[in-house]
């Protein structure tokens, strides 16, 4: 099935004629995407700050960002089960929407980088100063997960 | 109340405001920047809030968490009171009668106490509870209400939209 079919048959399902009809479900829907934004964007700033060596200097960056990630994995659930459902509501519309795929292709980079080559610089460093590999990895994950929150709003001007 | 309106009125006029409102990238950008804003104070003052709970961080020390985190939540306050201002001047007749907009400006004056009467009242005592992860109840109470309203503020701050 190509994406495209996919998300035609996402515009038949009842979920879809639901939202769709409503007018306040979207609003609500939509408040939790940004409440979710609120706590990833600051669980997210507050480990790469700290790679940065601003913020939460006095602790190991790797204890950080071990503590804050239950927050950051739970806001990030927020985020794609409200993100998905919005989407339902007008499938077509987003999958021909430019920014949308944008911010789906940096979603899918940001978070591939983040578990992966991120997740490695973070865990090992257990000092209190970071290396200067770690802070390249800090500003890439802060334009990565920028370009997802700007392509983000960027679909509602379109 | 007519004074107040005849201000909003004079302040809507402002050649600043004009240009903003006027733009189309000016509005969008500033509102842009007002909405990510909200990760550097929202966000990290969640992060405080959860650990007054003691729900994050819980090996830290409150004075650690509440001492390193505030500079950066009030950079974050200072790019949200900016362009929240901008924003306003651009559609200051439209906001006045706006009421998702005045409730948002009620929230925001709770905001600002609920940290004020926090930091006088029971953080003066916070070598008494610095290493606990159980927080006295007034902090804890202080970390809901925090919650409470910046989630309320977000709500009524993307209500404006709705009815203007």
């Amino acid at each position: 099935m190509s994406s495209l079919h996919f998300f035609q048959w996402l515009t038949h399902t009842p979920f879809s004629v639901y939202i769709r009809h409503s007018t306040w479900d979207f609003a609500v829907i939509e408040m939790f995407h940004l409440l979710g934004l609120a706590v990833l964007g600051g669980t997210i700033l507050l480990i790469d700050l700290r790679l940065l060596g601003v913020g939460l200097r006095r602790q190991p960056v790797s204890r950080v960002a071990s503590e804050l990630l239950p927050v950051l994995l739970v806001s990030l659930a927020v985020m794609v089960i409200s993100g998905a459902l919005m989407v339902t509501a007008a499938p077509l519309k987003y999958y021909f929407n430019e920014w949308f795929r944008l911010k789906m292709i940096c979603l899918a980079i940001a978070v591939a980088f983040y578990f992966t080559l991120h997740l490695k610089v973070v865990r090992s460093n257990e000092g209190l100063s970071a290396s200067l590999l770690s802070k390249v990895a800090a500003v890439i994950s802060l334009i990565l997960w920028l370009g997802v929150g700007l392509a983000g709003r960027a679909i509602g001007f379109l | 109340m007519n004074f107040i309106l005849h201000f909003c009125q004079w302040l809507n006029d402002l050649a600043i405001s004009t240009a903003i409102r006027e733009s189309p990238v000016l509005f969008p950008v500033i509102e842009t920047i007002h909405v990510i804003a909200i990760t550097l104070l929202v966000g990290t003052a969640a992060i405080v809030d959860l650990r007054l709970l003691g729900l994050v961080l819980k090996k830290e020390k409150v004075t650690d968490v509440v001492g390193q985190i505030e500079p950066l939540a009030w950079w974050g306050f200072g790019v949200l009171f900016i362009s929240g201002t901008l924003l306003f001047l651009s559609e200051a007749e439209k906001s006045f009668s706006n009421p998702a907009f005045r409730f948002k400006l009620f929230l925001l004056c709770l905001a600002g106490l609920n940290p004020l009467i926090f930091h006088l009242t029971v953080y003066r005592r916070v070598n008494d509870w610095d290493t606990a992860s159980k927080a006295p109840w007034q902090a804890r109470a202080t970390a809901i209400a925090s919650l409470t309203l910046w989630a309320a503020i977000i709500v009524s701050g993307r209500a404006i939209a709705y009815f203007n």
